[in-house]
């Protein structure tokens, strides 16, 4: 391994691991300092089953449950896009840890190679669809700012480098897996500035609206059961 | 930051941005990533295709970027790089204005269909309370929160105006449940009840409060009305406005503290419930010392108590149920009117979607008063129609007087052919009374005399008009024919005009009792003849029932800073509807006449 290889799977993921760190540790910090949270003083309504702590876990776990928003029921595809999509992340930040602090575990299960291979081309290729959706749809692009566009190139672009660098092979030269890291280095550092980090913040406006639906019963949602439908005679 | 000049409202709106922004709001304002699912849950974007301007996170984002360029790291560094952008001028305000309140009815359907819970309905009611506190709001919003801060209610009803509504409500249920020791109890201490209502139901529908009045005495409660803080509607809501939500529910709170009631109890509507209910105690910093229920728990629980019994044969109609959204998604009231409705009609058939995926019904978010936007609500509510139309229903129920208009609007607008009623309608109209629940007072009369006076009586009440005079404006020869007819039916001596300057002239020379007046007339329409009949001395005080099949021209009366009317009548209007508007105005009962 090179230098350079050797480098950019260490010291500068650690680098920009830390840097990453203490942004979000101010952003946090200005989240909870800067805005105080509004007190809710109403007595529960609706549903005398549900409560607020019921709301917000539900609130949190309703991501995992496609079933129950209209916006995702009635679009499948596009939560199996998001589906996929995310699991692609998960797998290549894996991958950013597993390489440099675990190759003997994955050369010595192929199999992990493989398979974050195959999830981080499925999430490319959803990048992909994503990124045509953003730009051929009128009303996504209204909604989209270079922010957003770059975000979703860099990440589409990301996972190109990590299924490539999946099996830690450099036989072919270094190219692959030294922009994976390098990539991995700079989506560090660019994600606290970005819309990416979206995750950080998916905690915090869930807990709250969960908790204040849980207060009123409306969470869990109370979905729409069959309509009448008139028939011809009527 | 830019070194361009700011007006003084853009420095104000942006100084209360900084203070206004909670946790909640926070989140709301940097969690959106721009995916686009909340899109297809507005009604807004399904009756405007291809209109981006309506797609719920582009609206979000005319706020969000205001947070973002003053609030936020990256949009304070590089503001293009995630669109935030500030605000310098008037017109940006007023632009702001016609988005916040009049491309979003506060529904939160978005804000349940978004996965990462932006509340974005929450966020744009702050955004309406930013400009509402430097004076930049539709005019019919400033009308009403003047009403609200000022009158106490937001239709502007005088409190005498109310109590004689209330008097006026007893008598005709003295007489329909033939006992005159039945009593409206006004401010009466120590009672389980007290009840609260929409001044709409004391201006324009006094058949909720004669109703609700019918179920509480059959019930045998111990009840009463407050004289002051009677209304539990709340502009604070719609308008984003804290101040005036903290000090409208306040109001209500103190009623009943003062008149040391167990139970406030508050009639249909949706807007009213969640203000009084839900979000007063934040606004007022207020933990409430009593029990708070809508009357739709109040009239289920005498049903399941067996105080009141029903039979569901009596309304053998065809019925579906509107979820309000207040109501609904932001208060948890789903089953209950359900359940309440399966018992007092024949035939009760879902619409979908419903519950908490219903949509609004488009005049929600106190679209009803911003007649500026009218005809893009209309427009909106061609997906309420559809659901309406599905069903093959002759009326459609909501808990919700808010939604009683914005209702009435769709289907008129889309001659959808369905009536509009509330649970309390369908309760009283349900009701077994027994005769222990009524007090029959038979008078002894002599033979003799009896004969004359019981025939004189009945003239009377057959003819209850006789000896008013009353005006019809209005340049439909159809309409102006009804009307003349039903009027001189029960007694009245009509005259008519076919314009706003003969209607004017009229009633300079022959000083009516009561105009009924058209709003959409050649010539000088309904709005210019109301404002001149209000600035003439003569005719200033006259009684006016506006009547009208256009709901988009509400601003003409409603907008201009005048005396609100004595009535107000949708086209077509029933003959029934008709003649107990004009005799409660008139102030003439069955066997009150002249």
């Amino acid at each position: 391994m090179s230098e350079a290889l050797q480098f950019a799977q260490t010291t500068l993921q650690e680098v920009a691991l830390v840097f990453m760190a203490v942004v979000y540790m101010l952003r946090l910090r200005w989240i909870f300092k800067r805005f105080p949270a509004a007190k809710e003083r109403q007595g529960s309504t609706g549903n005398p089953d549900t409560n607020p702590r019921k709301g917000f876990l539900y609130s949190w776990a309703i991501i995992g449950m496609p079933w129950v928003m209209e916006s995702s029921r009635t679009k499948p595809i596009m939560y199996g896009m998001f589906v996929i999509f995310h699991i692609g992340v998960v797998v290549a930040i894996a991958e950013s840890f597993i390489i440099p602090y675990a190759p003997g575990f994955l050369a010595a299960n192929p199999w992990l190679g493989t398979f974050i291979q195959v999830s981080c081309t499925a999430a490319c290729l959803v990048g992909v669809l994503r990124f045509i959706r953003r730009v051929s749809d009128k009303g996504m692009r209204a909604i989209s700012s270079p922010d957003d566009y770059f975000s979703l190139l860099l990440l589409t672009v990301w996972f190109a480098f990590a299924a490539l660098a999946g099996t830690n092979d450099a036989s072919g030269g270094e190219g692959f897996l030294l922009t994976y890291f390098w990539m991995t280095a700079f989506f560090l550092v660019y994600v606290p500035f970005s819309k990416i980090s979206h995750y950080l913040y998916y905690p915090i406006t869930r807990y709250y609206f969960g908790k204040s639906m849980g207060n009123r019963g409306t969470y869990p949602i109370v979905k729409s059961v069959p309509g009448y439908v008139k028939t011809a005679g009527e | 930051m830019s070194t361009q000049t700011r007006s003084h409202k853009a420095t104000k709106v942006l100084e209360r941005l900084t203070k206004k922004v909670n946790r909640q709001i926070a989140g709301t304002m940097l969690a959106c990533v721009h995916c686009g699912q909340c899109t297809d849950s507005c009604h807004y974007v399904q009756t405007n295709p291809g209109d981006e301007t309506f797609i719920p996170a582009w609206k979000a984002d005319r706020v969000r970027k205001l947070f973002k360029r003053h609030m936020d790291w990256t949009g304070r560094v590089i503001p293009w790089w995630v669109k935030a952008s500030s605000v310098y001028t008037d017109e940006e305000l007023e632009e702001l204005r016609d988005i916040v309140f009049g491309k979003c009815t506060n529904c939160r359907r978005c804000s349940i269909n978004c996965p990462m819970g932006v509340d974005f309905a929450s966020m744009n009611r702050m955004a309406r309370g930013l400009l509402v506190s430097v004076g930049i709001m539709p005019e019919g919003v400033s009308v009403v929160s003047k009403d609200q801060w000022e009158i106490g209610n937001q239709m502007g009803v005088l409190k005498e105006d109310y109590l004689d509504t209330l008097e006026w409500m007893e008598e005709e249920l003295q007489e329909e449940l033939e006992d005159p020791t039945l009593k409206i109890p006004v401010d009466k201490e120590d009672c389980e009840i007290v009840y609260t209502i929409n001044p709409r139901e004391a201006k324009y529908d006094p058949r909720s409060i004669s109703d609700a009045a019918k179920i509480f005495h059959v019930a045998g409660e111990s009840w009463t009305m407050p004289s002051e803080g009677w209304d539990m509607t709340n502009f604070g809501l719609f308008s984003g406005d804290d101040d005036l939500g903290g000090a409208v529910a306040k109001r209500v709170y103190e009623a009943v503290e003062r008149l040391n009631g167990k139970t406030l109890v508050m009639s249909e509507c949706g807007h009213g419930y969640r203000s009084t209910r839900c979000e007063g105690p934040n606004w007022s910093q207020t933990d409430l010392s009593f029990k708070a229920e809508s009357s739709v728990d109040t009239m289920l629980r005498y049903i399941k108590e067996r105080r009141i019994k029903v039979d569901k044969s009596k309304n053998d109609f065809s019925v579906t149920f509107h979820d309000s959204c207040n109501n609904a998604r932001s208060c948890g009231l789903f089953e209950e009117p359900r359940e309440l409705l399966r018992l007092v009609v024949a035939d009760f058939r879902e619409m979908y979607p419903n519950r908490a995926e219903n949509y609004c019904c488009t005049g929600g978010g106190g679209a009803m008063s911003m007649s500026e936007y009218t005809p893009q609500r209309l427009k909106s509510a061609k997906v309420k129609a559809d659901q309406l139309i599905a069903t093959g229903a002759d009326k459609v129920v909501t808990s919700c007087h808010n939604c009683v208009d914005g209702l009435n609007d769709c289907i008129k607008h889309y001659k959808v052919g369905m009536e509009v009623t509330q649970l309390v309608n369908l309760v009283a109209d349900a009701l077994i009374i027994e005769p222990a629940k009524t007090t029959v007072v038979v008078e002894e009369v002599p033979a003799a005399a009896s004969a004359p006076v019981v025939e004189e009586k009945a003239a009377a009440a057959a003819r209850p008009l006789t000896g008013r005079k009353i005006l019809v404006i209005d340049d439909e020869p159809d309409v102006c024919t009804f009307l003349s007819t039903v009027l001189e039916d029960n007694g009245a001596q009509v005259l008519t005009a076919a314009d706003g300057d003969t209607g004017l002239a009229l009633a300079r020379s022959e000083k009516p009792d009561l105009v009924t007046l058209d709003l959409n007339m050649p010539g000088k329409d309904g709005g210019q003849v109301y404002e001149a009949m209000r600035a003439d001395d003569e005719l200033k005080e006259l009684n006016v029932v506006i009547v009208s099949g256009k709901p988009e021209l509400r601003g003409l009366i409603y907008d201009k800073d005048v005396r609100k009317p004595e009535g107000y009548l949708d086209k077509p209007v029933s003959e029934e509807t008709l003649l107990t508007s004009v005799r409660k105005i008139l102030e003439v009962g069955e066997d009150n006449v002249n």
